[in-house]
C-alpha cells in the first residue's frame, strides 16, 4: 500500500517517462533486419596464413605494426595512417604516407571478414593487402631486402620471427617479406568492433522480445525501416557487415587531378592479377587454393571503372571522412549525396540500383539515428575503438 | 512469320519430353521448346556472396540435336548487371556438366541463364530465383 502511495505520489510528481515503442516492422521488414546479424561473427583462421590465430604471430604483428623502421626512412608506421585512436584510420580525407595517396584510409576494424581488400580490391588476401603499402613509394617505400635486414638484426624481432614461424628468418627476403605480412595480418584479424545498440535491437527480434526490441531508439527503427525499405541500402549495405564485399559507381568523381583519374575497382583487377602475392601464387600456405575461387574466376567488366568497393557501416560514425577519396566530411553529407543523387553522374551502361531518395529532413535524421546506432557501444567516440587487443 | 512456324514446330515437339540423367529430390527443372535441363548447387542453400557450383545434365526433346555445349550465367534485370565473376563450365559426362565460380553479389531477383547450343543454334532457358 505504502509502494502505491509513493508511485501516486511520485508519479504526480515527475513527468511521465514516454512508454518505450516498437514499430510495427513486417514479417519482409524483419527478415531484412535479421540478416543483419548475429554480431560478431564465429572466428575461423585464414588457411592462406599458416600463422593466423597463432598468438605468437599476432603478438610479432602488433609490434610490426607500430614500428617505423619498416618504412625507408623510419619515420612512418601502419599506425601513421591506421590510428587506434581514430578508429584504425586517420580522420583524413586522403592518405599521407612519405608523399600524398590519392585514396582515403579504410580502417582496418573488421578487415578479416573482407573479400577482397583496399578501396579497389587489388589484393585478394589481407597478407598481400599488408605488403602494398609497405613496398608503394608514397606511403612507406620500403623494399623485402630492408625488411628482411631488420626482421634478422633486431634481437627482440628475431625472436619474434622464430616464435611465430618456428626458425628464425632465412635467407630469403621476399619470403621474409611475406611472412611479415603475415604476421601482421595475424594481428589485424584481431580487430573486431564490439556489439552495438544495433545488434541488440536485432537479437532482440530474432528472439521475439519486443520490451527489449522497443529501447532500441525509435529515429534509428525509423531510419532502419529506412535503410531496409524505401532506401534499399541494404542490397549493397548487406549482412552482418554491413557490406556485400563487391564494388559500386555511386557517382562520386574518380578525377585526382586534371587529366588524371582513378579507374577504381577495374585497375584493381589487373593488379590482382599480376600480383605474385594473389592466393594462386606460391605464397598461398593452403595448397587446395580453398579461398581462391573469387581470383580464378574474377573478370574486368567496362562498368568496373569507376566503381569502388561497399564499405562496412559499422563505426561508420567514427570513421569520416567517407568516401574513397574521402570527398564527404561527415554521415549527413553521405545521406544527402544518396538523398540527392546525380544519375548523370553514373556509367551509362552501368547498374540501375540508385535513384534519388528526396529524403525530408525528419527522414535524414531518422537514417543517421540509425547508422549511428552501428556504433559499438562503451567506447567514447574519437578515442579507443574497443577493438579486441592480443 | 518465320517465328511463329518454327514456335508451331516446337510445340510440337515439346509434347515429347525427355529425363536429364540427374537424379535427386533437390532438383530444379527448365525446359525449352527443345531442352530440359535439370541442376542443384553446391552448397545446396545459395548465399549473397557466397562462391557456387551448380550440377547440370540437359536433354533433348524428340528431334532435337543432342546438346552440345552449354553456357551458365546470372544477370539482375530489375539492376541491370550480371555476375562480378564468370563460372567455367566443364563437361563431365555425357548431356551433364559443371558451373564453377558462381557468386550472386546481391539479394534480389536473379535470373539464372543456361544456353545450350546444338546444330549451329543456341537455345537459352532460363530461371527465375530469389535470393534472399
Amino acid at each position: 500500500m505504502i509502494r502505491l502511495l509513493l508511485a501516486i505520489v511520485l508519479g504526480a510528481a515527475v513527468p511521465p517517462v514516454p512508454a518505450a515503442e516498437l514499430l510495427d516492422f513486417s514479417a519482409d521488414e524483419t527478415r531484412r533486419i535479421l540478416r543483419h546479424g548475429p554480431w560478431p561473427p564465429p572466428w575461423s583462421p585464414d588457411p592462406s596464413n599458416r600463422v593466423s590465430g597463432k598468438p605468437a604471430a599476432i603478438e610479432l604483428g602488433e609490434r610490426l605494426f607500430f614500428e617505423t623502421r619498416l618504412s625507408h626512412d623510419g619515420s612512418i608506421s601502419c599506425a601513421t595512417c591506421h590510428v587506434p585512436e581514430r578508429a584504425w584510420q586517420d580522420g583524413r580525407a586522403t592518405s599521407a604516407g612519405r608523399e600524398p595517396v590519392d585514396r582515403n584510409t579504410p580502417s582496418v576494424l573488421n578487415v578479416r571478414l573482407q573479400r577482397w581488400f583496399g578501396w579497389s580490391g587489388a589484393s585478394d588476401n589481407l597478407w598481400a593487402q599488408s605488403i602494398r603499402p609497405l613496398l608503394d613509394a608514397r606511403e612507406m617505400d620500403a623494399s623485402a631486402a630492408r625488411i628482411a635486414r631488420l626482421l634478422r638484426a633486431d634481437r627482440d624481432l628475431r625472436a619474434g620471427y622464430a616464435r611465430a614461424f618456428g626458425a628464425p628468418p632465412g635467407a630469403d627476403d621476399e619470403a621474409i617479406l611475406v611472412d611479415a605480412a603475415k604476421a601482421l595480418a595475424a594481428f589485424q584479424e584481431t580487430l573486431v568492433t564490439g556489439r552495438t545498440p544495433f545488434d541488440d535491437f536485432r537479437d532482440a527480434l530474432a528472439r521475439d522480445d519486443r520490451t527489449a526490441a522497443a529501447r532500441y531508439p525509435l529515429a534509428a527503427q525509423r531510419g532502419l525501416r529506412t535503410f531496409v525499405g524505401k532506401g534499399n541500402c541494404s542490397v549493397c549495405h548487406f549482412g552482418p557487415s554491413f557490406t556485400n564485399g563487391e564494388f559500386a559507381d555511386i557517382g562520386i568523381p574518380f578525377f585526382i587531378a586534371r587529366g588524371k583519374v582513378d579507374p577504381g575497382r577495374h585497375a584493381g583487377i589487373e593488379q590482382l592479377k599480376q600480383s605474385r602475392f594473389n592466393l594462386l601464387g606460391r605464397y598461398n600456405d593452403d595448397a587446395a587454393r580453398r579461398t581462391a575461387t573469387g581470383t580464378r574466376h574474377i573478370v574486368v567488366q567496362h562498368r568496373n571503372f569507376g566503381e569502388f568497393k561497399v564499405p562496412s557501416l559499422r563505426n561508420a560514425a567514427r570513421t569520416a571522412p567517407y568516401m574513397h577519396n574521402g570527398r564527404l566530411a561527415t554521415l549527413r553529407d553521405v545521406v544527402k549525396h544518396y538523398s540527392e543523387i546525380d544519375l548523370d553522374r553514373l556509367h551509362a551502361d552501368g547498374e540501375r540500383i540508385l535513384r534519388p531518395l528526396n529524403l525530408n529532413e525528419r527522414e535524414t535524421n531518422d537514417l543517421l539515428a540509425f547508422l549511428e546506432s552501428l556504433t559499438e557501444a562503451g567506447t567514447d567516440p574519437g578515442t579507443t575503438s574497443g577493438a579486441k587487443r592480443p | 512469320m518465320k517465328p511463329a512456324l518454327a514456335l508451331g514446330a516446337a510445340a510440337g515437339a515439346a509434347a515429347h519430353a525427355c529425363e536429364p540423367e540427374l537424379r535427386g529430390s533437390d532438383l530444379t527443372r527448365v525446359e525449352s521448346a527443345r531442352y530440359v535441363l535439370a541442376y542443384r548447387s553446391a552448397p545446396a542453400r545459395i548465399a549473397v556472396g557466397e562462391h557456387f557450383a551448380l550440377e547440370l545434365a540437359v536433354c533433348g526433346k524428340d528431334g532435337a540435336p543432342a546438346p552440345e555445349s552449354l553456357q551458365v550465367d546470372a544477370h539482375m534485370p530489375a539492376h541491370r548487371h550480371g555476375m562480378n565473376y564468370a563460372p567455367v563450365v566443364r563437361r563431365t559426362a555425357a548431356n551433364r556438366w559443371r558451373a564453377a565460380g558462381l557468386l550472386l553479389h546481391m539479394p534480389g531477383r536473379w535470373e539464372l541463364r543456361f544456353d545450350v547450343r546444338a546444330g549451329g543454334a543456341a537455345d537459352r532457358l532460363t530461371r527465375n530465383y530469389d535470393l534472399d
